[in-house]
């Protein structure tokens, strides 16, 4: 039974058009699609195949297509199986609707997402500041901020390189890799 | 402040002294005139060491080797350390990993609140010099910019050995009158209070008044006073007690 809701469910998206589909495995589901199909295709995995879950909107700052890629992952019990549906809005002005009708816990979801991405989501019931409180600099996790620049204006840096700790690396020791290395 | 002691063996551990720009004004080592005095110190300090409230706030992954620490498997309670629910009635603070810069907050409220004399312990190297989270945007890095720290025990992380030796060091320090960090905050408060002042606005303002305080201890110096605290009086608010409002008569948020 399960196989076959998700036969079907692969047949009936294929059908639609704007949507790319990619089965990862018997029970992973990617589904491509434009930003304006979205919300619809949501509520047809919720209403009508049992995708009540949503476990989770997750974002990427796709900054070299100017773009945000927005993943819903939502998830059916009956089925067993996960469904994330891609889709892509504009980077300026990141605008998108919310799918808190939907999908009452996006809420949390897209609360985080405002506040680590600034994208923000119509109708959705509380945009306001949410973990980060004390924080009033540009959304920390688009990547045209430069937490690196932003640490090293704010703190004082500590060097920590006891003796004991060169006395291993004078055996061969230690794991110590300077941050430029690290970062090639 | 004290004579260096050999780190060889004390692996993961660093003291904290030499704090740039600041300097212990008064000797508490040295001894005093009233050889009985001294015999009397000695027997107070060491009850002190031997009977030690631990409030352990655990910020960050450090945490783990806590429970391992405080119960059966290596037992601290053998060495009279014992964790304590709040603040006001414990001595150490054990600050276990990564610091936020909204955690920093609560803990130098609760700092604040606890009775002298009290220590200062920084878990992980994340409390050092922000560890791996060093570009971080969200992570205090250094913690002894805006607390007097009396321990680092550095690792990531570091095993219950390793917490229970610092735990010894800390201690000895207490046993024999080095471990004084405490006076420092009342000492070099504008120095502290600047820091915080950097890092949370010109409106930072905790409860507990330290300038009342340091001038109740009499560990007012030169620098306790200083522009950040005169930016601090320029600001300060009087406190207010919150307001008590039933649970059901509050808006849903
Ligand atoms: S030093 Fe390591 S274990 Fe400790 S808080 Fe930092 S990351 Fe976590």
């Amino acid at each position: 039974m399960t196989q076959e809701l998700n036969v079907w469910l692969d047949k009936i998206l294929g059908d639609i058009e704007n949507v790319k589909i990619e089965r990862k495995r018997s029970n992973r589901l990617r589904v491509d699609v434009d930003a304006r199909a979205l919300p619809a295709v949501l509520e047809l995995l919720q209403g009508r195949a049992s995708y009540v879950h949503l476990s989770a909107i997750s974002c990427v700052d796709r900054i070299d297509d100017d773009e945000f890629e927005l993943v819903y992952h939502v998830w059916s019990y009956e089925a067993r199986s996960l469904v994330s549906a891609h889709t892509r809005i504009p980077r300026d002005p990141g605008v998108y609707l919310s799918i808190y009708d939907l999908y009452v816990p996006a809420a949390f979801f897209e609360r985080d997402i405002h506040e680590m991405f600034g994208v923000y989501f119509e109708g959705s019931p509380d945009m306001g500041k949410f973990i980060l409180t004390e924080w009033d600099g540009p959304p920390p996790m688009r990547k045209d901020f430069d937490s690196e620049k932003f640490v090293n204006e704010t703190f004082n840096r500590e060097q920590y390189h006891p003796q004991w700790l060169k006395d291993l690396e004078k055996e061969g020791g230690g794991i110590t890799t300077p941050a430029e290395d690290a970062r090639k | 402040m004290s004579k260096n002691k050999t780190l060889t063996k004390k692996d993961q551990m660093q003291q904290d002294k030499a704090q740039d720009g600041q300097q212990m004004l008064v000797d508490f080592t040295r001894p005093r005139t009233n050889p009985m005095a001294n015999v009397f110190d000695g027997l107070v300090r060491f009850c002190q060491s031997r009977s030690m409230f631990m409030l352990h706030y655990c910020t960050g992954c450090g945490a783990i080797e806590l429970p391992p620490a405080m119960t059966s498997r290596f037992d601290m309670e053998r060495l009279g350390i014992q964790p304590m629910v709040t603040p006001r009635q414990a001595d150490i603070l054990l600050i276990t990993g990564y610091v936020s810069v909204k955690t920093l907050k609560r803990i130098i409220l609760t700092y604040e609140q606890m009775a002298a004399p009290k220590y200062v312990i920084g878990i992980c190297s994340c409390t050092v010099n922000g560890g791996m989270y060093w570009q971080s945007y969200a992570t205090a890095k250094v913690l002894r910019e805006y607390l007097p720290v009396d321990i680092y025990i550095a690792g990531c992380m570091p095993r219950p050995e390793a917490i229970i030796e610092g735990l010894q060091v800390l201690m000895d320090d207490i046993k024999t009158g080095r471990a004084e960090n405490w006076k420092r905050y009342f000492q070099n408060y504008d120095y502290y209070l600047g820091n915080q002042q950097k890092l949370f606005g010109d409106h930072w303002q905790t409860p507990t008044d330290i300038i009342s305080e340091a001038r109740h201890y009499d560990l007012i110096t030169e620098n306790t006073l200083g522009k950040h605290t005169a930016l601090l009086e320029k600001h300060q608010a009087p406190l207010q007690a919150l307001e008590m409002t039933l649970q059901q008569n509050r808006e849903r948020v």
